[in-house]
Formats: C-alpha cells, sequence, structure tokens
C-alpha cells in the first residue's frame, strides 16, 4: 500500500482518528502531567482522608479528584496507575507477538510433526480458562507486577500463533517464496525476510483489539489481589480499595472505574479503525 | 458427524489430561515440602507424615501424578485445611451456586440483547439503534468490579430496592447476574445488530420480500436464522470470561460459588481447596465449550466441515 493511500484511509476512519485522539490525551495524561504537576501517588495526606473531589475549584492545587482512604492524592494515583496499566499493555501484547510469530511461522513453514505438535498445544491452550488459571497461577508465583506480565504472555501466546501459521500456510507455496528458493535462499531468510513481512498486518490488527481486554484482566487481577500489589497504584486496585468507602466516598470507586473504561474504549476504537486502515478487503 | 464428534472427543481428553497435569502442577510450584504446603505450617509431624504416604512423596513425580489422578477419579480431591472437610463436599453445593448465576446472566442477556439487536439491525439509524450501539461499546468497556460496585450503590445503597449480599432469593441474584451478564449482552447486541443488517441485504431475503411473505416471519424466520450463528460463536468466546469474572462477580456481592471458593482458597493459603477449585472450573469450561461446540455443528451444517 502506497503512503498516501494510507494516510487518506487513516484520515477517512473516524473510528481511527478517535482512537489515535484519546490515546494521545491518555499518553500525555499519564506520562507528562504527573511530572509537570509533581504529583505523588503514595504520599498519605491524614488530615484530608477521603476528602471530596474539588474538581478544579482551586485551580490545579488541591485535589482535585479528592484523596482515598488514607488520603492519598486521587490524580496522582489514577495518572501513576494509567501508567502501570499502559505498561501492562504494551508488554502483554508486545512479548506473546515476537514468541508467536517466531513459533507460528516455524510451524507453517515446516509443517509436518512439529506442525502438529505445536497446533495440539495451541488447541489445549485454548480450550483452557484463561483468567482462572492466571488467578491461579498468580495466586502461586506471587503478585508482582513482574509475574503479572509472565501469566498474561502464558495465557494469551497462542491467539496469534494460529494467526501467524496460517498466513505462513498462504504463502508458503506462492511464486516468490518458490524463485527465492531457487535463487538459493536459506529456509531462515525465506521465513523472515520474505514471508514474515505478510504477517504483520493480521498481527497488528489482532493484538490492538486485545488491548482492552488486557486492561480488564489486570484490573480483575488486581481486585483479587493477585495482580500488582499494593502500594503502587493500579486502576483496579484502586477500586477494590475504594469499595470500602462506597457508602459515604462513592468516588473512590467511581472516577477509577470511568478512567478505566475511557482507556478501553481508547483501545476499541484504536483496534477497529487499525483494521479499517491496514485491512486489505477494505477498499474504500 | 461422526468424524467431528471423534475429533472433538479426543481433544477434549487431551484438554482434560492437560487440566490435571496443571492442577496437580501447581501445587508442585510452591517452594518447600508439598505436604506442608497442602497441610499449613501448623500441622502436626504425624499428619505430615501421613500425608506424605497419601500423596507418595517419597516415590518418582511421575507416579505421584498417576496416583493424583487416580484419587481424582474417584472423587477424591483432597482435604481443605480452612474447612477442615473434604474438598468435594465443600466444591458441591458451590457448583449449583456458580451455575445458577451463571443461568441467571445468561437468561438477562438473552431477554435483554436478543430483541435489541434484532431491532438495531432492522432500524439501522434509528433510536434504538443508536442506544444498541453505545450499549455495545460501554458494556464491553467496563470492568465487572467496577459495575458491580456502581449497581450496589445504586439500587442497593441509595434506591433500597435490592439487597447487597445474600443468596437464595430472586431478589439478591439480580444484581449479581447483571454484572455478570452485561459483557455478554454487549457482545450479544453488537454481533446481532450487524449480522442483522447484513443478513437483510442478502438477494435471498430481497426474494423472499417479493414473494410476499410477512415481514415478521421474513425478520423472525429468514433473516434471524442466519444472523444468529455468529452469535453463537460470541455466546462460547463469552462462557469463558464469564467463568472467570463469576470470581470478581461472586466476591464483590458475596455469592457462594466456585469463584468466590477460589479466592478464599488463595487468602487463606489453603492449596488443596486451590487446586480442586482449579480442576473443577476447568472441568466446567470444558464441557461447556464441548457442549456449545456440538450444537453448533448441529445447528451450522457448515461448521464440521472445517
Amino acid at each position: 500500500m502506497k503512503r498516501s493511500d494510507l494516510l487518506r484511509k487513516m484520515r477517512k476512519s473516524k473510528f481511527f482518528m478517535l482512537g489515535v485522539a484519546m490515546g494521545l490525551i491518555l499518553l500525555f495524561s499519564v506520562l507528562v502531567i504527573p511530572e509537570v504537576m509533581e504529583l505523588d501517588p503514595i504520599k498519605t495526606d491524614l488530615k484530608n482522608v477521603l476528602s471530596a473531589p474539588q474538581w478544579f475549584s482551586n485551580g490545579l492545587t488541591g485535589h482535585i479528584f479528592g484523596t482515598d482512604g488514607v488520603g492519598r492524592d486521587m490524580l496522582a494515583r489514577l495518572l501513576y496507575g494509567g501508567r502501570t496499566s499502559l505498561m501492562i499493555v504494551f508488554l502483554g501484547m508486545a512479548l506473546p507477538s515476537v514468541i508467536d510469530i517466531v513459533i507460528g511461522v516455524a510451524a507453517g513453514y515446516y509443517g509436518g510433526v512439529f506442525d502438529v505438535i505445536v497446533m495440539r498445544i495451541v488447541e489445549i491452550i485454548l480450550s483452557l480458562p484463561q483468567t482462572i488459571l492466571a488467578i491461579a497461577t498468580m495466586a502461586i508465583l506471587g503478585a508482582n507486577t513482574y509475574n503479572l506480565v509472565i501469566v498474561l504472555l502464558l495465557t494469551s501466546w497462542v491467539g496469534y500463533c494460529r494467526m501467524a501459521r496460517s498466513t505462513v500456510m498462504q504463502f508458503r507455496n506462492s511464486e516468490f517464496v518458490q524463485a527465492s528458493k531457487l535463487l538459493g535462499a536459506s529456509d531462515r531468510s525465506i521465513m523472515f525476510r520474505q514471508i514474515l513481512p505478510n504477517c504483520f498486518t493480521p498481527l497488528i490488527i489482532s493484538s490492538s483489539q486485545q488491548a482492552g481486554r488486557i486492561i480488564l484482566i489486570e484490573a480483575s487481577l488486581s481486585f483479587l489481589g493477585c495482580g500488582v500489589p499494593p502500594p503502587d497504584p493500579t486502576w483496579g486496585l484502586m477500586i477494590a480499595e475504594g469499595r470500602t468507602y462506597i457508602t459515604y466516598a462513592p468516588w473512590t470507586v467511581i472516577i477509577p472505574g470511568l478512567f478505566l473504561m475511557y482507556a478501553v474504549l481508547a483501545f476499541s476504537f484504536l483496534g477497529d479503525g487499525i483494521r479499517d486502515v491496514l485491512d486489505p478487503k477494505n477498499k474504500d | 458427524m461422526g468424524r467431528f464428534l471423534f475429533k472433538r472427543f479426543y481433544l477434549t481428553i487431551l484438554v482434560m489430561l492437560a487440566v490435571s497435569i496443571i492442577a496437580f502442577g501447581l501445587i508442585r510450584l510452591i517452594p518447600g515440602d508439598p505436604a506442608y504446603v497442602i497441610l499449613g505450617v501448623n500441622a502436626t509431624d504425624e499428619l505430615v507424615a501421613e500425608t506424605r504416604v497419601a500423596l507418595a512423596l517419597d516415590k518418582p513425580i511421575a507416579v505421584q501424578y498417576l496416583i493424583y489422578l487416580r484419587n481424582m477419579l474417584q472423587g477424591d480431591l483432597g482435604m481443605s485445611t480452612t474447612y477442615n472437610q473434604a474438598c468435594a463436599t465443600v466444591l458441591l453445593p458451590r457448583i449449583a451456586g456458580t451455575m445458577s448465576l451463571a443461568f441467571a446472566a445468561f437468561l438477562l442477556a438473552f431477554v435483554f440483547s436478543i430483541p435489541l439487536g434484532i431491532i438495531a439491525g432492522i432500524k439501522k439509524g434509528a433510536f434504538a439503534d443508536l442506544f444498541a450501539t453505545l450499549f455495545a461499546l460501554l458494556g464491553n468497556a467496563c470492568s465487572p468490579v467496577w459495575i458491580g460496585s456502581v449497581l450496589i450503590l445504586v439500587f442497593a445503597v441509595q434506591l433500597k430496592w435490592l439487597p447487597t449480599q445474600g443468596y437464595g432469593t430472586l431478589k439478591s441474584i439480580i444484581l449479581p447476574a447483571i454484572t455478570l451478564g452485561l459483557a455478554m449482552s454487549a457482545s450479544i447486541v453488537r454481533q446481532l445488530r450487524s449480522g442483522m443488517y447484513e443478513t437483510l441485504q442478502e438477494d435471498y431475503i430481497t426474494a423472499t420480500r417479493a414473494r410476499g411473505v410477512p415481514r415478521i416471519s421474513i425478520y423472525g424466520k429468514y433473516a434471524l436464522k442466519n444472523a444468529m450463528m455468529p452469535v453463537i460463536t460470541v455466546i462460547g468466546i463469552n462462557i469463558a470470561q464469564m467463568l472467570a469474572g463469576s470470581a470478581v462477580v461472586e466476591t464483590v456481592f458475596g455469592w457462594p460459588g466456585l469463584g468466590s471458593m477460589l479466592v478464599t482458597a488463595i487468602n487463606n493459603r489453603d492449596y488443596s481447596l486451590l487446586q480442586a477449585c482449579i480442576l473443577v472450573s476447568c472441568v466446567i469450561f470444558v464441557l461447556a465449550n464441548l457442549l456449545l461446540d456440538i450444537m453448533y455443528s448441529l445447528a451450522d451444517p457448515r461448521a464440521k466441515l472445517e
């Protein structure tokens, strides 16, 4: 696809533009605002426990979104929590992609016994309830961010593997691959330099659609105490902590949930938009 | 059909074996003597020695696994240290709890989202369509933790219509069922809306219209059948999310099910119970998927060709 073509499709897709806008706002908020405003997500202010959101009545000073049960600034925790969530989403998408591509491409290219074994394993993993296993594994390995990424990787790698494999199968016998073979290209060069680029489009589409799911799983795991451990903030953990005070300090629960929803929506628009832009079936 | 069923059952058996290996292996991942892990640090030496024999800890790991498999097949899932009872005894009523909640969530999702999806697909651009689109978007973006808490805040704390916790009454199941079913409802609406709309553009529908078949049977009989097939797939995917979601929803509402039992087991470091919970949840999940696949292949003859 030509670059001008790509840009035209991007501009034409409402989902893509909306997703990019929402994503940039989110990225700016979590990366820049905490530094500029010098927010501290851990510092407790025991004189101002559970103070209600002041919104912007005091300008940018004070507790804009109120404080939580031990007097920590909600805004600071929300933004730092966003950082953690985005990092987990990024790792949760990137690591499985890399591993899957290698395994999927190899399985598709070599075929035979290796392919059968890999596909059988993939089928078995796909037939297991992944989040339940993630909860159990986190409980046993211990709750920390590092383990969380590993568990997300273990439970989500199979999806792309199948896709990479089927793309390779599609191109394995194509003319350009046969031509490369005749010219004496090695297996590895054909796999990774000729076939691999064809796998990127479906991979980008499906992994961008995974992002929202990863955020929601992270929230559920953190809520159950199997995700990022306190005092590091994440949105799921904030909702869990706020639930104790929900009757008299509902903002401690409602606001993190809205942030979560915003992020999931941003990723879902972005996912749909990327599909609109990259899917060759989408001609106009 | 026979070939498809055979392949499907064969895969199911492989998956069940994998489940048993995972349940067996997870406990062995915990550092320390498995007997102490299972019994807790306060166990008497006598009991530990007894358990060591029962688990065959002096034998190779493969033998230990086979013994575990044998016990499991006989319904012996170990003793829970939290309840001082056999895990199977503790878990059995919990299965009913999760099933009834899941069933209620299914029912609510169906009753609400199928009519909404159909109407939105038929009347594209109308108010119902806008509502359905928004519902599908937001319903999938809500964390069950959050929506459950907000429902409690609105309907239990503010309006006082429904209880926050409880089990066994019709009133107490409404909020958890809505929370658990929301994501599925949203997916069904999304899929059915676009499926219905696309099906109505097909030539065979135009032909049926030309023949003067009444609208109600075009929508209800000819179009719906076709539009429902992807919906069944969506439901299958959502069963997985429901089972995982049940851990969260049951914890939020204090509902006695498998999910909340899993969380109890984790919090109490009751590893036999944890193992049993994983095993039972996985088996239910695998069986539900098997059932759904068979139903799907019966409903759509094209499916089994793949």
